[in-house]
């Protein structure tokens, strides 16, 4: 069947089988493969993608469920000249990247909070991330990097 | 070879015109957070899903009168962001708040924790505490049960096939009475529940409890309303030792059901413990979770 959505700004339109999620369309169909597989249950949230401004995990997602929609995976957080943003520069000046599997969904799950919270506490950091699993850093490294870019945007305003 | 079809509802209507069909075996998919996990562990039981997550009339939340309406596609997220529920349903919205974690609570909806049915749903011992009302519609017409008889067992239900459940109703508490939830998980987020209660209750101008009720989940089989509890709550004065001995009762109510299993050692203490100290907040004994 044909599922059209806006992925990362662009509009897309693209013929795929109506029983894969949308992490296969994503990464199969599209190429993006950014997003990770890891649990493929909801646990891990390697996978996770902003849709409609909210925070998914794209392994829940049937594909179809997806048209119409507004998904930024990835491949669409960046610097306009197309370096790192500022909050992926955080997680590299902060220490908050070891093996990186999970960085994906980490720096989604940041955006998805900074998009509704822009000073969140700690406390809100960490529930941001209680859907994220983390095998290398111990957490505290990516809570730093949400929290200065945070603070990096309020200054930049 | 598709295992399945997939088409999406924009109204009630068509969600039960499909979901009737008789050429094509039909399930409602909504959040997809229980039903894409079961998908991968063999041949589904379907031929198509139903996708009802954006029929704008399963959506909503709101009071009619002395009622809350709750559509079954709301989601546990909408839930929290509620100024009438957390108003009128404080069990409910924190039992939404302790939901996986917020990519979960951004898909997973109140309907699919009904139907899906697992002993451990949050959303149920909240909903079976306020005496919801699940409303089900399929080509036959519509009919209502109460949400702690649409719940028969671990993972089953009283859904016939094709119907479907459209929304939740419940009266508002009393004016003036409180509601909590408690969960027992292994860690604090993203975490199924071992055990977990909704309470509500209210105090008398004269000190006395007028109001009680008392649901565990993940105790039984299915969630119910510890009436009994609440009968002898009712025209006591609030005390640490009345709210031991609610607990020490609703661990003999759950054995009574469950009989001794592995998990009861643990289960027949924390239960009486957990429950003893949703009371002791709804009646104010506790300001510290």
């Amino acid at each position: 069947m044909v599922i059209e959505f806006k992925v990362n700004g662009k509009q897309v339109s693209v013929d795929a089988p109506p029983d894969i999620t949308l992490l296969d369309l994503l990464r199969d169909y599209l190429n993006l493969t950014g997003s990770k597989e890891g649990c493929a249950v909801g646990e891990c949230g390697a996978c996770a993608v902003i849709m409609d401004g909210r925070l998914m995990n794209s392994c829940l997602v049937l594909a179809p469920q997806a048209a119409g929609s507004e998904i930024i995976t990835i491949e669409g957080i960046h610097a306009p000249d197309g370096g790192p943003s500022d909050l992926q520069q955080n997680f590299i000046d902060y220490g908050a990247v070891q093996c990186g599997i999970c960085i994906p969904g980490m720096i989604m799950a940041g955006e998805a909070l900074l998009m509704r919270h822009a000073q969140p506490t700690r406390a809100e950091i960490r529930n941001a991330l209680a859907g994220n699993l983390c095998r290398c850093t111990g957490y505290q490294q990516i809570v730093d990097a949400i929290e200065a870019t945070a603070k990096g945007r309020q200054k930049a305003i | 070879m598709p295992r399945f079809d997939y088409a999406r509802a924009v109204s009630i209507d068509e969600a039960v015109a499909l979901l009737s069909d008789p050429h094509c075996v039909s399930r409602p998919l909504a959040g997809g957070t229980d039903l894409l996990v079961q998908t991968r562990h063999g041949p589904p039981a379907f031929q198509r899903l139903v996708d009802v997550s954006r029929v704008p009339e399963m959506r909503t939340i709101e009071r009619r009168g002395d009622e809350i309406h709750i559509g079954a596609a709301v989601t546990y997220t909408e839930i929290i962001d509620s100024e009438l529920l957390r108003e009128t349903a404080t069990c409910l919205v924190e039992a939404a708040q302790l939901v996986g974690g917020p990519a979960i609570a951004n898909a997973g909806t109140l309907g699919g924790n009904v139907a899906n049915a697992a002993a451990c749903a949050d959303g149920i011992p909240p909903l079976v505490c306020l005496d919801a009302v699940a409303h089900l519609v399929s080509r036959e017409g519509r009919r209502d049960l109460l949400v702690s008889e649409v719940v028969t067992g671990p993972h089953q239900n009283a859904l016939k096939p094709g119907e479907l459940i459209t929304h939740f109703t419940f009266p508002a508490l009393p004016v003036g009475a409180r509601s909590v939830f408690l969960k027992l998980g292994r860690r604090n987020a993203q975490a199924i529940a071992r055990l977990n209660v909704a309470a509500a209750g209210r105090v008398s101008p004269e000190g006395r409890i007028d109001f009680a009720r008392l649901t565990p989940g993940s105790a039984t089989p299915r969630a119910v309303r510890l009436t009994q509890i609440e009968t002898m709550l009712i025209g006591c004065t609030p005390s640490r030792e009345l709210f031991e001995e609610a607990g020490a009762e609703a661990a003999r109510a759950m054995i009574a059901v469950t009989g001794r299993r592995w998990s009861t050692e643990y289960k027949e203490i924390a239960l009486h413990g957990l429950v003893a100290r949703a009371l002791r907040h709804v009646f104010n004994l506790e300001l510290e979770r």
